[in-house]
């Protein structure tokens, strides 16, 4: 055989061997992409879908960015709302506290009265003037018996039965007087020279001043109507 | 011979490129079109053995020429947003064809000559063995 022919088969073999190994490769790929559908679309129907995606996407962007907003306007409002009603809240809790509808408890003092056994007994005048020098010293809140004492309250005596009446309510020795406030101020509201404390014990009834860093009053428990006020 | 060529080294770039790694999508346009011009240089090459004016530099040159050449105008009509591929496949095509035509041919003509030249070998056989009976009839006689 020739040397020329040889190197001509040799080049021919190697030349098919390239070939196929390509071909190979190429079908491997051919049919990897089958399985995904997208060799059956032209480059251009993909390029088309492709803006179409990117439009909707910069649709749906907006969209989102616009629903973000309007979800931190919200946020923002309610947060604001929640102010607001908490500052209500707040105010209520006061008037209520103001109002002695609510039970409260604090540092303050209890005076006990008891009317001496012989003379004349306690008054409702002696109360009306204790719980009155209670409110200039600045009591925040007075008890006698446990009827809070509130400003529709009434301090009377009923001479038909001989007994005082606290909102309505009979009550009965020993009249314990619980109130919240400075516990020096209001001691020396009630001692001291011509104080009525003084002037209750000449008259031979018995009063204690006790100091007490916890004192609790229990709200008033009737109801508060207005008929005229309009 | 040069069957025996083809056939292995078919086999055994069968085997390779099956055991190849893959190769991105986006390149697989073009690894066809280099495809298409091999395959049209190697018919080329058959064809030219056939003919016996076989050139090995051409060849070679054709295979890898080819190849790169549209290779390079595909990536120039994406580039221009013509289809150019288009046009290399529909000449490689052709040429691939006019090739098997020739070695078609070839081996058609080589095929009828040898069945000729058996068919007059046995005529020219009986022809012989008719004259020599003859023959020995005549001396017979």
């Amino acid at each position: 055989m020739k040397k020329g022919k040889i190197a001509m088969t040799i080049t021919i073999g190697i030349a098919c061997f390239a070939l196929v190994t390509v071909m190979m490769m190429q079908f491997k790929v051919v049919n990897e992409t089958d399985i995904t559908a997208i060799e059956d679309m032209q480059e251009s129907e993909l390029k088309t879908q492709l803006a179409n995606w990117k439009t909707r996407y910069e649709e749906i962007d907006a969209q989102y960015q616009e629903v973000a907003q309007r979800i931190e306007e919200y946020k923002n409002d309610e947060e604001s709302n929640n102010e607001a009603s908490r500052l209500v809240q707040e105010e209520l809790e006061q008037t209520n506290t103001l109002l002695g509808l609510t039970d409260v408890h604090g540092e303050g003092i209890v005076i006990t009265l008891k009317s001496g056994e012989d003379g004349a007994a306690i008054s409702a005048d002696d109360l009306l003037v204790i719980v009155n020098a209670l409110k200039f010293a600045g009591a925040e809140a007075i008890s006698i018996n446990d009827e809070r004492i509130v400003n529709t309250t009434d301090i009377v005596y009923i001479s038909a039965g001989s007994f005082i009446k606290v909102n309505g309510q009979r009550i009965l020795e020993p009249y314990v007087i619980k109130v919240i406030g400075n516990q020096s101020h209001m001691e020396s509201a009630v001692t001291g020279t011509g104080g009525k404390v003084e002037e209750l014990q000449t008259l031979g009834h018995t009063v204690t001043i006790e100091k007490d860093n916890d004192i609790t009053i229990g709200k008033y428990n009737g109801e508060i109507e207005t008929k005229y006020i309009e | 011979m040069i069957f025996i060529a083809i056939l292995i080294g078919c086999i055994l770039g069968a085997i390779l490129g099956l055991n190849a790694p893959m190769i991105s999508y986006t390149y697989s346009s073009y690894l066809a079109i280099a495809i298409i011009a091999a395959l049209d240089s190697v018919f080329g090459g058959i064809a030219s053995v056939i003919k016996k004016n076989f050139d090995l530099k051409i060849f070679i040159s054709g295979f890898f020429g080819n190849a790169i050449l549209a290779i390079l105008l595909t990536i120039l009509g994406q580039k221009l947003n013509v289809d150019i591929y288009l046009a290399a496949i529909v000449v490689f095509v052709w040429r691939m064809f006019m090739n098997l035509g020739t070695i078609r041919r070839y081996y058609v003509e080589k095929w009828t000559d040898i069945i000729k030249e058996k068919a007059s070998s046995k005529s020219k056989k009986n022809n012989n063995e008719k004259e020599e009976k003859q023959g020995k009839e005549q001396e017979e006689k």
